[in-house]
């Protein structure tokens, strides 16, 4: 509830009628003006505590958001270790829960992974093949859960995100988007789909209300290649060939934009997914647009500066 | 005390400006689809696979104009007979024909792609005919251009499962001129129903068994020396 999509799903929850009480647990504060929720700051390791909250609680439905995307909020290792941590304190700690009726776990399309002559457009059927370190920890999170959902009965809805944009959202691929000058892969600029994280949040509220019991990808309708959505952003597009994006993701990481390997990949090899089920199951569409997202991306200020702010209001 | 060294963003974003202003004009920004394909790539390159390939195109009338159609050509050695088949259908029906087949490396891959390639797997296949898209497969190629070789019946299944026609697309090219000929025939319909994998067996060798007939329609070689077509004709 602390992340961004986190706190996007709290408010979107607090305005559902079905919905009665609620409760958060994150490492960080909600970014959001909370007025039902009740929100818990606790560590991924704290796991006695998070158990402690959760069976306490008794809730109907559990919302696992908890998934750190390397080097989004935190490096490789910390988000592999906090995401593993949290799927095992809050996946364990439902099942706990003798109310639960639904479970709906935050994925990606990361999982499908994208080695050669994999499916262009993967379906939510497609074999799941991770190729990135990200794609793994997914595919770990969506595999407890529905061993989980299968040993205490409770349906559980999986619901894989096209990589996530949004406005504060912390993105590798959005922060790199972002940079004065951004590399591309000459011989493959491949396309790739995003979704805003406001149309995520709306997919999660509909997944938990429908007791959503499959996977669905939730993925923003088109395509953009690295190089349309640099020159979109108006940024310096940097040709690359292969052997070089080592020392560009070095540079990259020193100015501030580290690249993971499954943003390296994506850059290479494109990520698309099918998103049509989303519709018939959940009547989701997205409002956005993938370069509508990508324009959004680029039409906010890197820094607003609190003087031009008072000189605009006086 | 700490300096803070701010990178010259600014200057960069008016390099950045002044490099990609002109881009921008010739390029659109938002240019491929949901699978990767680039029409307005495909009509930049037009002038140059015309100046390779001088289609004739024929029988389009079958083709439905809305839903999704499973196209089967045959396929001489080297031809590249589905690229310029899907291109020149595409261009007469104005709808975008996928062609399947594309390797999965770069560049080549990544190349087809934008021209609107598909790998050759039946998940691809089934995604592009479930979406109403219209789908061009190669028979095997063949080295005699008026044999159609075998076709894959495990691309055919996604046909089968989506619920779609299948038409035939015979093609002739010239190894060395520029003509060639693109017909689309009727759709093939199914002998008998069936329930498992052999409705695409059965659904493969009727398609080929068309094709090969369409292609006996197109006659032998007429250069006008009579020794010559013989010969051609092997």
């Amino acid at each position: 509830m602390g992340g961004e999509l986190g706190s996007l799903v709290a408010a979107k929850l607090e305005a559902e009628p079905w919905v009665g009480a609620l409760v958060g647990i994150d490492i960080d504060p909600p970014r959001r003006r909370l007025r039902k929720a009740e929100f818990h700051l606790l560590q991924p390791s704290q796991r006695e505590r998070i158990v402690d909250v959760v069976t306490k609680f008794n809730p109907h439905v559990v919302i696992n958001l908890s998934v750190w995307e390397p080097d989004a909020r935190a490096g490789l290792a910390h988000a592999r270790k906090f995401t593993a941590d949290a799927a095992t304190a809050i996946i364990g700690a439902a099942a706990e829960c003798p109310a639960l009726e639904s479970m709906v776990v935050r994925s990606g399309i990361e999982v499908y992974g994208r080695e050669r002559n994999s499916a262009t457009r993967p379906i939510e059927a497609a074999p799941v093949h991770p190729t990135s370190e990200y794609g793994r920890m997914l595919a770990n999170v969506e595999r407890q859960a529905r061993e989980v959902g299968k040993r205490v009965g409770i349906a559980v809805g999986t619901l894989r995100l096209a990589p996530v944009l949004g406005k504060h959202v912390p993105s590798p691929l959005g922060r790199l988007l972002r940079q004065p000058v951004v590399p591309f892969s000459l011989f493959a600029d491949s396309p790739f789909a995003v979704i805003e994280d406001g149309d995520a949040a709306r997919a999660f509220v509909l997944a938990a209300k429908l007791r959503l019991d499959e996977t669905l990808n939730i993925v923003a309708p088109g395509a953009i290649t690295a190089l349309q959505a640099i020159i979109r952003g108006k940024r310096v597009p940097l040709p690359m060939v292969g052997p070089e994006w080592s020392i560009a993701s070095k540079l990259s990481h020193v100015f501030g934009a580290p690249i993971p390997d499954h943003v390296v990949e994506l850059m290479h090899r494109g990520r698309l997914a099918d998103g049509a089920r989303a519709l018939d199951v959940l009547g989701f569409s997205p409002a956005l647009s993938t370069p509508e997202v990508i324009d959004h991306l680029y039409a906010w200020e890197s820094v607003v500066r609190i003087g031009s702010i008072q000189e605009a209001v006086a | 005390m700490a300096q803070l060294i701010e990178f010259p963003v600014k200057a960069a974003a008016r390099a950045g400006n002044a490099l990609v202003e002109p881009m921008r004009a010739v390029w659109p920004t938002h240019s491929v689809d949901d699978y990767g394909r680039d029409p307005h790539l495909i009509s930049a390159l037009a002038p140059f696979t015309r100046l390779r390939w001088s289609v004739t195109v024929g029988g389009t009338h079958h083709l439905p104009a809305h839903i999704g159609a499973l196209l089967v050509c045959n396929s001489r050695r080297y031809s590249l007979s589905a690229v310029y088949a899907a291109l020149a259908l595409s261009e007469e029906t104005e709808r975008p024909v996928r062609f399947v087949g594309r390797p999965d490396i770069a560049p080549i891959g990544p190349f087809m792609r934008r021209i609107g390639g598909l790998l050759a797997n039946p998940a691809d296949v089934l995604s592009a005919l479930s979406h109403n898209e219209i789908v061009l497969v190669a028979a095997e190629g063949t080295s005699h251009p008026r044999n159609a070789g075998k076709v894959p019946h495990e691309l055919i299944g996604p046909a089968v499962v989506a619920g779609v026609s299948i038409y035939p697309v015979a093609t002739m090219s010239s190894t060395i001129g520029r003509s060639a000929r693109v017909e689309v025939g009727p759709a093939v319909r199914a002998r008998r129903k069936r329930r498992g994998p052999l409705a695409e067996v059965e659904l493969a060798d009727q398609v080929q068994h068309h094709l090969q007939r369409m292609l006996d329609g197109f006659g032998g070689v007429h250069t006008g020396v009579a020794p010559i077509d013989w010969l051609a004709e092997g």
